[in-house]
């Protein structure tokens, strides 16, 4: 029998927790209301709790860190422009997510295209296991580092739903908000965008096995 | 035969439910029966079997992608939106 103490415990830990994001969510609330009214210091504290983050996304668009920097700066400046509009049908933070990846779009589709990884999901011949979690340092950082590689080399609408759901975090409601698309079509695009991960670290691992 | 061609259109079903069904399956997003049938099939498979262990892996390694920037942007964001309004 399952001791019921650490199961109760748990339970008031989850409730502590949903009551914490309660709260942080109607401090939000606030500061996006003051920022609409035309209060910037409200506004200054909404991009200290997300520029961070949203910069870490748009570099994943971008050509280097420069103009991850320039597109988060851009997407704040079009932001606190337009707050007037922003109704609070979405959380803030998408709203900003979605301003900041279209115009790192925008900026990409002006750039010399780069090389895009294949949707294509046939099985690769001679690749070695490597479900297991990598045993040394050096597995650990080659792994991370293809993995990279290929989220980089994502075509960019396959990329984005990849980047807010796998890596960031975000649940499947909230990224498939962020980058405009139903819930069916999301889960459709992340699904592929996975496979063709994990595929180019089997393309990896069957090349330098060759 | 018949039994066989069945067996096998039955076989290349499952298979072609469980590929399209890993990302769900993972993500918890199946029904009870729907996830047995993915682990059923991943269980005689091994093509579905090694896709559904590395694609597993493959999100644990995203999920590690996920770090602090090293610079700190707010400051500058902040400081553009003071001399542009």
């Amino acid at each position: 029998m399952t001791d019921p103490l650490p199961r109760a415990l748990g339970a008031k830990r989850d409730a502590k927790l949903r009551s914490m994001g309660g709260r942080a969510a109607g401090v939000e609330a606030t500061l996006v209301d003051r920022a609409r009214s035309g209060d910037r210091l409200a506004f200054e504290e909404l991009v200290r709790r997300h520029a961070d983050r949203l910069y870490a996304v748009i570099l994943r668009f971008t050509a280097d860190d420069d103009e991850a920097q320039e597109v988060t700066q851009e997407t704040f400046l079009r932001a606190w422009r337009s707050i007037g509009n922003f109704e609070g049908r979405s959380r803030f933070f998408t709203w900003i997510y979605r301003i900041g990846i279209n115009e790192a779009k925008r900026r990409a589709a002006r750039r010399a295209p780069e090389p895009v990884l294949s949707l294509d999901d046939e099985p690769v011949p001679e690749a070695p296991d490597w479900s297991e979690a990598p045993q040394t340092r050096f597995e650990q950082s080659e792994l991370r580092e293809v993995l990279e590689r290929a989220v980089r080399a994502l075509p960019v609408e396959y990329r984005a739903p990849l980047i807010l759901r796998d890596v960031e975090g975000l649940s499947t409601a909230e990224a498939a908000e962020v980058v405009e698309l139903g819930e069916a079509a999301f889960k459709s695009r992340l699904h592929r965008a996975r496979l063709a991960v994990r595929r180019a670290v089997d393309e990896h691992l069957a090349g330098a096995k060759r | 035969m018949i039994r066989r061609f069945l067996e096998r259109r039955r076989y290349m079903r499952e298979h072609r439910f469980t590929h399209a069904h890993l990302s769900a399956y993972l993500d918890k997003g199946l029904d009870e029966a729907e996830a047995r049938r993915v682990e059923e099939h991943a269980s005689i498979c091994p093509q579905c079997k090694r896709v559904l262990a590395t694609l597993r892996r493959t999100l644990t390694g995203l999920r590690e992608l996920h770090g602090e920037p090293k610079v700190d942007v707010a400051d500058g964001v902040i400081e553009a939106l003071r001399k542009r309004s």
